[in-house]
């Protein structure tokens, strides 16, 4: 470890690191544009001058480009560094449109803030500026090229980090120009991470034009809700509105980047049909009316009726306090547990993933520093889309990236795949971990096992399912191969996506008992009459058999902050707050605690209020809209568990060991507390039954359409995918479909139309990406159903 | 097809599959849409972008980022003058300032009778013969203005004689 002093401090770093790290790590803020902690150097802005005063090459150095040698003295304050910086600045100002007060970045603008540290203040260039023309690049981004710089972050995010090809930089000398083809929709699902690196107000976020400055915003650190990555976000709002989301700067766990459903996906917070006032029996009512009739009916009910005539129902976007609560609340009433999961497959495969040891769950980081990756029944992009970059990230290291799956699963980077039909993906698996293939091909055989040599070889590979794709069965055969892969000098480990952020811990926190799997014996029996949705929307996402049920219950009440079906139809309604209205906790996909804080207090936007104006002037001491509170707080208050948010934490801990430390948890410190592994479920008494015959449904998840939240964000609507069925083109035309054509397709007496396309699976697949609201999205994820296709006559 | 005829487009879709990287072609694919109608349309951009299997950005970036590619149409001979420090030095400026005078028209425009058009370019590798400029491939050095007409000159007659 060389030891240098710049500035007069002493500091040691590793071999290889840069004066510009070094000054980081010693607390000297060498200025600069073009670095960045994630993408590296580049030595475009030549702003970082230094001097050297000791050392092999003195003078003025790029800081960012300079290694650090032992003995080196730096300066930053020297006159010629301090000199050449100003003149940098200087140049960088000349074509600037000194247009800060209609610009977005400003009051958090890294040119504003270096125009000052490097004491330009003074214009003396003459001449006219070059400027350029703007060009539309969708939804979400703003571009204004007058502003730019020059320092190629962006291209370096788009391009290299992520993977986009449709923006980049064109022209030469001094008139480059960063944008598209022609203008457009940048394409990448990760493209708002430009207004992040963006140094300048070129590249801005248009979801939130020109509705506060940075200081006017409240933020907080929180953690995104929008899949089980739970990556860290600082989410910032106004006047009760939610205005925007951007990435916490710090490397773990995402490395400072969103996908575009996290960063974009919050308008559902401000939806002016957002239920925000309590229900009972269709008549409107406070908050705390509703809370009391929640508890005298289903106390009422279960004394009644026994506990048994109480389902609970717990959600994966929910609180991990929440489906705590609420699993207290089931103990309480002697009830069963509430089932946190409708799919009994997903649920299954979770509860196993649950209870496996936290050695060998692997993180995003763990993704990213692998050496193979094999995905395995998993769409990264849909079910968790900063998993698919970090595994670019890998590839981008050199780690191959293999892909088993029957659909063709789109990364962000090259993948090989291996199209393997669903049911024979756990086998693969097993095949992997040393088993004879039995039941796969010797077509299949064959590059599986050039794969294992991969793996056998690798010293960090990682291996990632998706609790929908893998099934339990699937998800023993992936926990099994890793482990016996493990030894002192090698590290494999395993990750599996999850639904929500909170599906780890309700995965924990479901008893060994199956509940989801019994779910179906326990509305057979005709006894439910109370059932409680906790933020879930079972009428969009289970079958017709189980919302017949439900619908029919004396009390069907709701606790939500979206508009769904289920909130429309409970007889009883209680307005929770959104996760960014709330303290609170998630539990990754890793199987970590992460907390949040509370970003905004929920209420009518403002901009509802006051229809676009100044809001009506009427004096009250309540906030309109303003009744909704955490769901912890509801199911605290009906348990009769006092001290707010650490009162409910601590009989949280009390009731459930292994969420233990949940207590000390602090947002803003970015704590987390790892989950313990535990003793996973016996394998299901009876096996899976015979594969049904003939075409087969596939259901999968979307990017965009499909995860509540962002599902209900009107801004993403246009990266919606179309209603499509997709066969493989020999499976088209033996049903006699062009491309193109309307098709009816029908299973478990759902059926829905769709447009057929071709696609590279497997034959005898029919493959539906979910939409909510669509019929056959009720079908319980990860199972496989027998299905009919056929032409839609007419129109 | 306009942008190119069936001949080049087979020639060159088969020097692709025989590359490793397709990619690298990329500045021949452009000239060789170029020498079609002496410039590159955004189809061109389009049709380059498809035979090297890229997106149409990476193509364009190419094209905008070397000057002898031309995006815009051009006149049958096109100037570039050399801006770069040596020629600077050695009177550079006042040879562009007889080229405007004697074309009738600044940087980047083109004669009235498509004739010429006029750019800058950076340095040419002729700085030992500076100033200089080249009219489409072919090169001058020792420019004076004496020699510019002389060259305009026969540059316009082996056009039409
Ligand atoms: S657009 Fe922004 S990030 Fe890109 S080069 Fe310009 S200033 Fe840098
Ligand atoms: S990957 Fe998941 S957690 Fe991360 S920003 Fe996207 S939706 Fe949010
Ligand atoms: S930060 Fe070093 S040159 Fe830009
Ligand atoms: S500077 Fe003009 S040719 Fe080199």
């Amino acid at each position: 470890m060389p030891t240098l002093t710049i500035d007069g401090r002493t500091v040691s770093v590793p071999e290889g690191k840069t004066i510009l790290e070094a000054a980081e790590a010693a607390g000297v803020r060498v200025p600069h544009f073009c670095w960045h902690r994630a993408l590296g150097a580049l030595g475009a802005c030549r702003l970082c001058a230094v001097t050297v005063l000791d050392g092999p090459q003195k003078g003025v150095r790029m800081a960012c480009l300079t290694p650090v040698q032992e003995g080196m003295r730096v300066s930053t304050l020297d006159e010629s560094s301090w000199n050449m910086r100003r003149s940098v600045i200087e140049w960088l100002m000349a074509n600037h449109p000194h247009d800060c007060p209609v610009c977005d970045e400003g009051g958090e603008c890294q040119l504003q803030d270096m125009t000052v540290a490097g004491n330009h203040a003074v214009r003396r260039q003459r001449g006219r500026k070059r400027t350029f023309h703007n060009q539309d690049l969708g939804p979400f981004i703003e571009h204004e090229m007058n502003r730019c710089i020059a320092c190629y972050r962006c291209v370096r995010t788009y391009r290299d980090y992520c993977g986009g090809d449709d923006f980049g930089v064109l022209g030469s000398r001094d008139r480059v120009y960063f944008g598209r083809f022609r203008p457009g929709r940048l394409l990448s699902p990760f493209s708002g991470n430009l207004v992040d690196v963006c140094p300048t107000g070129t590249l801005t976020d248009k979801t939130s034009r020109f509705r506060a400055r940075p200081w006017d915003l409240e933020e907080a650190s929180s953690v995104c809700p929008h899949c089980a990555l739970g990556c860290a976000v600082i989410p910032g709002g106004r006047y009760r509105e939610l205005l925007r989301v951007r990435a916490d700067p710090r490397p773990q766990p995402n490395d400072g980047f969103l996908c575009d459903r996290g960063r974009f996906g919050y308008g559902y917070a401000n939806r002016a049909d957002r239920p925000r006032q309590a229900r009972l029996e269709g008549r409107p009512g406070t908050l705390a009316e509703a809370v009391a009739a929640l508890r005298e009916r289903v106390e009422g009910i279960a004394r009644q009726h026994g506990p048994e005539a109480v389902l609970l129902l717990g959600s994966a976007r929910a609180t991990v306090e929440a489906n705590a609560l609420l699993s207290l609340w089931a103990r309480r009433l002697g009830a069963a547990d509430p089932v946190f999961d409708l799919a009994a497959r997903r649920d299954g495969a979770a509860r196993i993933f649950a209870r496996a040891a936290p050695a060998l769950r692997a993180t995003l980081a763990d993704v990213r520093q692998a050496d193979l990756t094999l995905v395995c029944g998993a769409d990264p992009l849909a079910e968790g889309p900063l998993l698919a970059l970090a595994l670019r990230q890998a590839a981008r290291r050199g780690a191959a990236v293999r892909v088993i799956d029957p659909r063709p699963v789109p990364l962000v980077c090259e993948a090989e795949r291996l199209p393997l039909a669903p049911t024979l993906v756990p086998e693969a698996l097993r095949f992997l971990a040393g088993g004879n293939g039995a039941g796969l091909s010797q077509e299949v055989l064959q590059p599986l096992a050039e794969t294992k040599r991969l793996f056998d070889a690798a010293r960090r590979p990682v291996v990632i399912g998706s609790a929908e794709g893998l099934g339990p069965d699937g998800v023993r055969a992936l926990l099994a191969l890793v482990a016996g892969a493990s030894r002192p000098d090698r590290d494999a480990k395993a990750a599996l996506l999850l639904p929500g952020p909170s599906s780890f811990a309700c995965a924990r926190l479901a008893s060994a008992v199956p509940n989801a799997q019994d779910l179906r014996r326990r509305l057979g029996g005709g006894k439910i009459r109370a059932v409680v949705a906790l933020e879930v929307d079972p009428l969009a996402e289970a079958p017709p058999a189980v919302t017949g049920v439900i619908e029919k219950a004396e009390l069907f009440a709701a606790l939500d902050y979206l508009p769904t079906a289920t909130v429309g139809r409970a007889n009883l309604f209680l307005p929770s707050a959104g996760p960014y209205e709330q303290d609170g906790a998630f539990c990754d996909f890793a199987g970590r605690l992460r907390a949040f804080a509370r970003v905004l207090r929920p209420g009518t936007p403002i901009l509802h209020t006051g229809k676009g104006n100044h809001p009506p002037r009427t004096f009250s001491p309540d906030v309109p809209g303003g009744d909704a509170a955490p769901a912890w707080e509801i199911l605290a208050e009906i348990l009769g568990i006092s001290g707010g948010l650490s009162g409910a934490r601590a009989e949280i801990e009390k009731a459930f060991s292994f969420l233990q430390g949940l207590a000390g948890l602090r947002a803003d410190a970015r704590d987390e507390r790892v989950l313990p592994g535990g003793e996973p479920p016996a394998p299901p008494g009876a096996p899976a039954g015979p594969e049904p015959a003939g075409l087969r449904l596939l259901l999968s998840d979307p990017f965009v359409g499909w995860e509540p939240l962002s599902a209900h964000a009107a801004v993403l609507e246009v990266l919606r995918p179309e209603d499509a069925v997709y066969l493989n083109p020999a499976e088209l035309a033996r049903l006699g479909l062009a491309p193109g054509a309307r098709a009816r397709v029908e299973a478990q007496e759902l059926s829905e139309i769709r447009v057929a396309r071709a696609a590279d699976l497997p034959p005898g697949l029919a493959w539906v990406v979910r939409r909510r609201g669509s019929a056959l999205s009720r079908l319980p994820a990860g199972e496989v159903f027998a299905c009919r296709v056929a032409r839609e006559e007419g129109a | 097809m306009d942008v190119l005829d069936e001949k080049t487009l087979s020639e060159l879709a088969a020097r692709v599959r025989a590359y490793p990287y397709p990619r690298e072609m990329v500045v021949d694919v452009l000239r060789a849409i170029q020498e079609r109608r002496g410039w590159v349309s955004d189809e061109g951009v389009e049709l380059a972008a498809q035979l090297l299997r890229i997106s149409p950005l990476e193509v364009e970036e190419v094209a905008t980022f070397y000057d002898k590619i031309y995006r815009r149409p051009v006149g049958r001979k096109v100037i570039h003058l050399c801006d770069s420090v040596c020629c600077f030095s050695r009177g550079g400026e006042d040879i562009l300032k007889h080229l405007e005078k004697r074309l009738q028209i600044t940087l980047g425009q083109t004669t009235p009778d498509g004739m010429f058009t006029l750019l800058p370019t950076c340095c040419l590798g002729a700085c030992g013969q500076a100033p200089a400029m080249s009219v489409n491939l072919r090169l001058y050095g020792h420019l004076t203005p004496e020699a510019v007409d002389r060259i305009l000159e026969e540059e316009r007659r082996e056009v039409s004689p």
